[in-house]
């Protein structure tokens, strides 16, 4: 299922509403890490109506480190 | 006010409370005082507070703690047990705002002071996978590292729907030995009850509404983010910790907790309002008497202001020295404003005043470039680098060349009055 954030093929379906009724369902990209559900607006969860600023466009390695993982102690 | 929201679609019997913390009013309360306390006297209450302690501890069996009403080891689902939602548009997903996280570090698994209960956001990732930020000035960073160091997993519980005054300690820069618990009981005047968690040797408020238990996985970095921040615009996207959810605890009919954060000031800026002052103000007043008050309360200390006495020339600008070393002046405290000890700086009128009639553009403001940011402040630029701008509004003393010989207008006595006219207000209120 492709990411509506990063457009890759990496998505899927991780929860759905727990009382059964199928209220929503939502999912996860496992590449950027970006979740929807499918209920949300339309402006939010497709990709062409989706605002550019908010679209992940890199590579996962180009995104900054805040706290570098430590070297590892002998 | 408080928001509490019923019947959510797909989650039944599930609630969501909002704006816990989101006034003056609300603050006040927490603090035991009337609701219409004013801000500088909610700070020197709070003061007088900070100094009980510590408070004492109370330890409830794991068996008796409400926190452990509901065990959930199996088939862990978050947004299936969680009644979670996108809090700004643009988010990159559901995030913990409002949680109070505690961990240990482990090379003193044994010490409790050092245990901390930090707010963080947490995106919610997968079934049981939850991204962290943990920023380098954060303790639970220095945690995060030392697992990392020995490549252990590090545990960690996400307590949720607390008593208010551990939220409002959980996002109070205190320093790394010191216990959030120790100083929320001090503030409450009665003992914080606390239970072990379920997988790991962590203390846990026993009354927390919902407790996720899990491991930081050493060593790992995945992309985290954007969210709508404090200061009012989105943060980038970066890699962060991450950590796996192996248990969830919750009361019977839970109520789930979380904060909403926009352009200010919305919740947020309550929460983190007097609790960014007093402990600047009080790392200050250990070396600096003359300081009278801290106003730090705009994006978490971005801006502070600072009214001090100046026992000598320039002695001012060394107080904004001074709260540009403390632990959290030194990434945070960008715009300092020092004004006299005569100007209220929660009342901006007066602040503004100051400005306008004490400072000397060419001798009182001072640029200090390339110095730590915050990394969430948009003007952060590499993210994690900053500047400060100092503007000393405060009087001159001797031997700097004092003012144009001016004489100030007395304010008219009108303390008696003040009383009397807030009586009438509260009354008119009540009615």
């Amino acid at each position: 299922m492709k990411c509506v954030r990063c457009l890759h093929d990496t998505a899927a379906k991780f929860a759905e509403a727990p009382d059964k009724s199928g209220a929503w369902e939502m999912y996860a990209c496992s590449r950027c890490n970006f979740t929807w559900r499918n209920t949300e607006e339309p402006e939010v969860i497709t990709p062409e109506l989706r605002d550019k600023n908010f679209q992940f466009t890199q590579e996962v390695s180009d995104l900054q480190i805040l706290v570098p993982v430590p070297p590892l102690k002998k | 006010m408080n928001i509490y929201i019923e019947n959510i679609k797909g989650h039944p019997g599930k609630s969501v409370a909002l704006n816990v913390h989101g006034s003056w009013a609300n603050i006040a309360v927490m603090m035991g005082m009337d609701k219409n306390t004013p801000v500088k006297e909610q700070f020197f209450n709070f003061l007088g507070a900070w100094d009980k302690y510590p408070g004492e501890i109370k330890f409830i069996d794991k068996d008796k703690a409400p926190c452990h009403e509901v065990v959930i080891k199996d088939n862990i689902n978050i947004v299936e047990m969680l009644p979670m939602f996108r809090i700004n548009k643009w988010d990159a997903g559901c995030f913990f705002s409002k949680a109070s996280v505690v961990t240990k570090d482990p090379y003193e698994p044994d010490n409790f002071d050092t245990q901390n209960v930090g707010t963080y956001r947490m995106q919610v990732m997968g079934k049981d996978l939850v991204g962290i930020q943990a920023l380098g000035f954060h303790d639970i960073a220095r945690h995060i590292t030392h697992a990392e160091e020995t490549n252990k997993p590090l545990p960690i519980a996400v307590c949720l729907g607390v008593d208010p005054v551990l939220t409002f300690m959980a996002s109070t820069p205190i320093n790394y030995d010191q216990s959030e618990y120790k100083f929320a009981a001090a503030i409450n005047g009665i003992p914080m009850e606390l239970t072990k968690a379920l997988t790991s040797d962590l203390d846990i408020p026993a009354n927390a509404e919902y407790v996720l238990e899990g491991e930081i996985l050493p060593r790992v970095r995945v992309p985290e983010g954007p969210f709508g921040e404090f200061p009012g615009s989105y943060s980038g996207m970066r890699l962060q910790s991450q950590f796996r959810v192996k248990c969830i605890t919750h009361r019977k009919a839970p109520i789930f907790e979380n904060l909403f954060m926009g352009r200010p000031w919305t919740e947020i800026d309550y929460l983190m309002g007097l609790n960014t002052c007093v402990p600047l103000y009080k790392q200050l007043k250990e070396t600096m008497p003359e300081v009278v008050a801290v106003n730090a309360m705009y994006q978490h200390g971005l801006t502070a202001i600072i009214s001090t006495g100046n026992r000598f020339g320039g002695y001012a600008k060394s107080v904004a020295f001074r709260l540009a070393s403390t632990p959290h002046g030194i990434s945070y405290c960008k715009n300092i404003i020092l004004v006299g000890p005569d100007v209220d700086p929660f009342n901006l009128e007066q602040v503004m005043w100051s400005l306008s009639a004490r400072v000397r553009p060419a001798k009182d403001v001072i640029v200090i470039p390339n110095t730590p940011g915050m990394p969430l402040d948009p003007t952060s630029e590499p993210a994690g680098m900053g500047a400060k701008f100092i503007v000393d509004a405060t009087q001159p003393a001797a031997p700097d060349l004092i003012l144009r010989d001016t004489r100030l207008i007395d304010n008219p006595d009108s303390k008696g009055f003040e009383k009397i006219i807030a009586d009438l207000q509260k009354a008119a209120t009540k009615k």
